[in-house]
């Protein structure tokens, strides 16, 4: 390459930097809107107040037809005062948002949004505690 | 010209920078000298002590005794230790070996003499405090100091250290249909005849039972505490008569391993009062079942007065008894 077709070649590159650089679109919360548009929730789990998990081993159903998460509590369980998590398909999101204490004593709903915030499912799940 | 300065910068730097962090209180030619450590990195609580390492050695003549003086006197057992410490180097156990003796305590102030002066030119003497009820809540503070046998004396003021206001009881035996009856303003745990005898079933918080299992299904249960108010677990218990049907709020934990009420070396989790006066219980429920060794729960009063955690210090599955220990606070 001859010296002087060199800064000629940076500025080149420089360009196809900053045509790369495009900016992402991001949702409120900042998080990335992608292209995805698969919409489902893949596990469930809810917690104690002393964090471990209340619900019985196996016995959780993810209906992704029906749109419906059944599951079972331990005996004992204060459904008042127990943290919900779940997972989603890769960039899905969840509304309104898992992890804060809430009152299962009666049936809750969620929304699982797309990554590409086009699809919306919202799943109703339903805990009974062992009697 | 220009080696000179890149000589001559970084000397001059070095010379101010170590001029700039020099200690002006400390005199390297004194012959007497004394340092500090507090060794206990937990809560004063009353019941529980606050250890010190105090170091004091001279080069001139013989260490004669020291002296510690607390703003604030403490409880029975404050005092000077009359061992150092070392390890040994074969077994890195930590042995003690007698330094001083003539440990002594009057009021705030404790003393020791110092033995073996021959071999004893430097020492770390032990002195344990003690918190006391009148503390409760106060910042105390400490003034070590020692002398030599050439009559000079060093001395060093530590920082103050809040005392909790917090009330603490360790190894409180439940045992299932017995002594079963537990009160947080109390801190005691009583049978059934003693409520009754006392007029105490006003102050009864929860009570603990024992069930293997519950429930149609036999459903492990375990070790529990149950507020009166809990009409299920407490259907088979004989209640001592008037027991008023409160509604404590117990929050259980499985992480809240404090190292004062567990009372072993090697744990350095301390429940101190912030934790009891800012834990909420949003909905939280009148029992905890299936506790184990070394898990617990927050407790708070039905009239909101008392907050305390209740730590799992053992259990017994075939005597149907539970020991467990008490950090509380007086929130009213």
């Amino acid at each position: 390459m001859k010296p002087k077709r060199f800064p000629l070649f940076l500025g080149l590159m420089a360009l196809i930097g900053l045509l790369s650089c495009g900016k992402e679109p991001v949702d409120e919360a900042g998080l990335l809107i992608t292209g995805r548009s698969q919409c489902y929730m893949t596990f469930f789990d809810l917690l104690g107040s002393d964090h471990r998990t209340v619900l019985v081993s196996g016995q959780t159903v993810i209906d992704t037809t029906a749109l419906t998460v059944t599951a079972v509590a331990k005996f004992g369980t204060n459904m008042e005062r127990v943290k919900p998590y779940c997972s989603v398909v890769t960039d899905a999101i969840v509304e309104p948002t898992m992890g804060i204490w809430t009152d299962y004593t009666q049936a809750q709903k969620y929304t699982v949004v797309s990554g590409n915030r086009q699809v919306r499912k919202t799943y109703t799940v339903t805990v009974t505690v062992q009697k | 010209m220009k080696k000179i300065v890149y000589f001559v910068l970084p000397v001059l730097g070095t010379l101010l920078l170590n001029a700039g962090c020099q200690n002006k209180e400390v005199d390297p030619g004194a012959t007497l000298k004394n340092d500090l450590l507090k060794k206990t990195t937990g809560p004063a609580v009353v019941g529980d002590r606050i250890e010190f390492a105090y170091a004091i050695g001279t080069l001139d003549g013989d260490l004669k005794d020291v002296r510690a003086e607390a703003s604030i006197t403490g409880g029975k057992g404050t005092g000077f230790s009359g061992f150092s410490w070392y390890t040994d180097r074969s077994t890195g156990v930590d042995k003690p070996v007698q330094t001083a003796a003539d440990t002594v305590t009057n009021g705030a102030v404790s003393t020791a003499t110092i033995i073996d002066v021959s071999k004893n030119k430097a020492v770390t003497l032990r002195y344990y405090y003690y918190p006391s009820e009148e503390g409760k809540g106060k910042d105390v503070s400490f003034r070590f100091s020692g002398t030599s046998s050439t009559g000079k004396e060093v001395a060093i003021q530590s920082p103050a250290y809040r005392i909790s206001r917090m009330s603490m009881k360790r190894s409180l035996v439940l045992t299932d249909g017995a002594k079963a009856y537990v009160s947080l303003a109390d801190m005691a745990v009583y049978s059934k005849a003693e409520v009754e005898q006392n007029n105490l079933a006003s102050k009864i918080d929860f009570v603990y039972i024992y069930r293997p299992t519950l429930g149609s299904g036999n459903f492990a249960f375990g070790h529990a505490l149950v507020a009166p108010s809990n009409a299920d677990y407490l259907k088979d218990v004989s209640l001592p008569a008037g027991l008023p049907k409160t509604r404590t709020a117990i929050d259980k934990r499985v992480d809240v391993k404090d190292a004062q009420l567990r009372n072993t070396a090697g744990f350095d989790v301390y429940i101190d009062d912030v934790d009891l006066e800012q834990t909420t219980f949003p909905s939280a429920a009148d029992y905890a079942y299936g506790l184990a060794v070394d898990q617990g729960a927050f407790v708070k009063t039905a009239d909101g007065t008392y907050v305390a955690y209740v730590y799992v210090n053992a259990v017994n599955n075939t005597t149907k008894s539970m020991t467990i220990s008490i950090k509380q606070i007086k929130l009213k």
